[in-house]
């Protein structure tokens, strides 16, 4: 699949936001927070949800119909995520004013639906994917599990560096706890997604035209002398060339290097620049791992032109 | 969707058609400009042609030499009766008609964010870049309800076309129809069965056809098989 840059975006900033303020929220149900911190993080959180909304809307032919997103919930994953991904923004927004100016405990109703909903939408998000039953890919749970735990480690990153920023070194600490687990088991599914690519068995052209398996077929002719939409959507030939040199700093910068920044700042103290960087290598990281995702997924629909 | 009172689909004979592409250039030139139109085309007479198109024809090759055959397979948008392409579209642009099963685009709703083509497993819906809205084949509702049209004039235009009568349009659920006639009497197949979107358009299966030779004609004494050697090697024309 072509890799849409737009919406490798929307998951970064999305998760970046979703995931930090739900560890700032748990962390100040447990603990106990300055309010400071708290708004400090919706602010952070709003800003980039609807950064990633925008960028979103990138990936999109009509941006200005995107209101029209919210018709087919009853059905679509993308409608729901459209959804909930607004609902969330908004909830965060309000609370934020909320907190601002009145001197009242009430944003934390405002704040218990907002994490609900921010995780619907993250929910949703994985589901378009998953669901996808011709990107055999995809179509597994474990692409569910990566894109939530995805969302966990970028944001509980985020978290750490603005809980330590603002002076709250005891709870920095619970949340690199947390931030390690989940890079840990970000790298066991994705390299369990990796190795299943290899197992599964893909279906045929024999399959795709529906005839006997012991028949040795060959595309002949494509129908056109050049590419058309099918065969640059589904398959990103220059994409398919640079996997293999792209998806090792992909491991390296999303798990390898924030795993070894955490544990030293758990083992020998933290410091800003350490969290600075674990953060930048996951969000870059991951970045060129969403981007080896959509390289990776191979379309059914390639079978017709014999590039599966 | 509710219950689907009809469906209208194509049948496309494989062991007639002769992959001469018309059904395709016919189509495109009709809903180029009909009421669905236009299909944009970018380059056209430049080095890298591109643009939409709702059929396309792809030729392979079946068996192993000298015991191949070639398979001329026409493309276009099944109709599925289990479309997967419906539930994924956000805004509803996407929908099956209950009258006739045919499923069709609302260019005004079409937001363009592709996901209906990720959902095909046909690859029968394109990109229009200039238009920025997926489309499709429409069956071609623009002329088979035109009553301005004569009778045997209310047909898609890639069945109107067919040189070789390979193509037939009709009611795949009504007994009487030669559609339905056909997929029975002559096994209609559907293409990717086990994606299970149940497609209405079927195709009827190509016929081996076998010629023997007698091995006696491909010996290297025989005098014919000498000339026709020559022939290919320029020496006697």
């Amino acid at each position: 699949m072509h890799p849409p840059i737009s919406l490798i975006l929307f998951f970064l900033t999305a998760g970046l936001s979703i995931g930090s303020f739900t560890g700032i929220f748990l962390i100040d149900l447990i603990k106990g927070l300055n309010s400071n911190v708290i708004l400090i993080t919706k602010l952070i959180a709003t800003a980039l949800i609807g950064l990633g909304a925008f960028s979103a809307s990138f990936h999109l032919g009509h941006k200005m119909r995107a209101w029209k997103a919210i018709k087919r919930f009853n059905t679509s994953w993308l409608s729901r995520e459209a959804v909930f991904s607004g609902i969330f923004g908004f909830l965060l927004f309000i609370s934020f004013l909320i907190q601002l100016s009145y001197n009242t405990k009430a944003y934390i109703i405002l704040d218990i639906l907002a994490v609900i909903t921010g995780w619907l939408s993250a929910f949703s998000t994985a589901m378009i994917y998953t669901s996808n039953r011709f990107v055999p890919d995809w179509n597994t749970s474990l692409n569910t599990l990566y894109f939530l735990n995805m969302y966990g480690f970028l944001g509980t990153s985020l978290a750490s560096l603005i809980l330590y920023l603002n002076g709250n070194v005891e709870s920095t600490k619970i949340m690199l706890i947390i931030a390690l687990s989940l890079f840990i088991v970000g790298l066991v599914i994705r390299v369990a997604y990796n190795v299943r690519r290899y197992i599964i068995k893909l279906p045929t052209l024999n399959d795709a035209l529906n005839l006997p398996q012991n028949r040795e077929v060959k595309v002949l002719d494509k129908g056109s002398t050049t590419d058309n939409y099918c065969t640059t959507e589904f398959y990103y030939k220059k994409g398919k060339k640079l996997l293999p040199s792209l998806l090792p700093p992909a491991y390296i910068l999303t798990f390898a290097v924030p795993i070894m920044l955490l544990i030293t700042c758990i083992a020998k103290g933290t410091n800003t620049s350490f969290l600075a960087l674990s953060l930048m290598s996951a969000t870059v990281g991951s970045f060129i791992e969403r981007w080896c995702f959509f390289v990776e997924g191979r379309h059914v629909q390639n079978l017709y032109y014999g590039l599966l | 969707m509710g219950t689907i009172m009809g469906q209208l689909a194509l049948v496309i004979d494989l062991n007639t058609c002769v992959g001469c592409h018309a059904c395709a250039v016919n189509c495109k030139e009709w809903n180029t400009q009909a009421e669905f139109g236009p299909l944009s085309d970018f380059d056209p007479y430049g080095e890298k042609p591109s643009g939409v198109w709702y059929n396309r024809i792809m030729t392979y090759e079946i068996g192993n030499y000298p015991h191949t055959q070639v398979l001329h397979l026409p493309k276009s948008c099944l109709h599925c009766q289990d479309p997967p392409c419906v539930p994924v579209c956000p805004t509803g642009a996407t929908f099956k008609r209950e009258k006739d099963g045919i499923v069709l685009v609302n260019y005004d709703d079409c937001i363009g964010c592709k996901l209906c083509s990720w959902n095909c497993p046909y690859g029968c819906r394109e990109f229009d870049e200039a238009d920025k809205v997926m489309k499709k084949c429409t069956l071609c509702i623009d002329r088979i309800y035109d009553e301005a049209l004569p009778p045997e004039q209310r047909q898609p235009a890639c069945v109107l076309t067919c040189p070789a009568k390979a193509r037939f349009f009709g009611d795949i659920e009504d007994p009487e129809s030669e559609a339905y006639k056909l997929i029975k009497e002559r096994n209609g197949f559907i293409l990717f069965p086990s994606a299970d979107t149940k497609p209405a358009n079927h195709y009827l299966p190509k016929v081996e056809t076998k010629v023997e030779v007698d091995d006696n004609v491909l010996k290297p004494d025989n005098p014919i098989f000498l000339e026709v050697l020559s022939r290919h090697k320029g020496g006697n024309r």
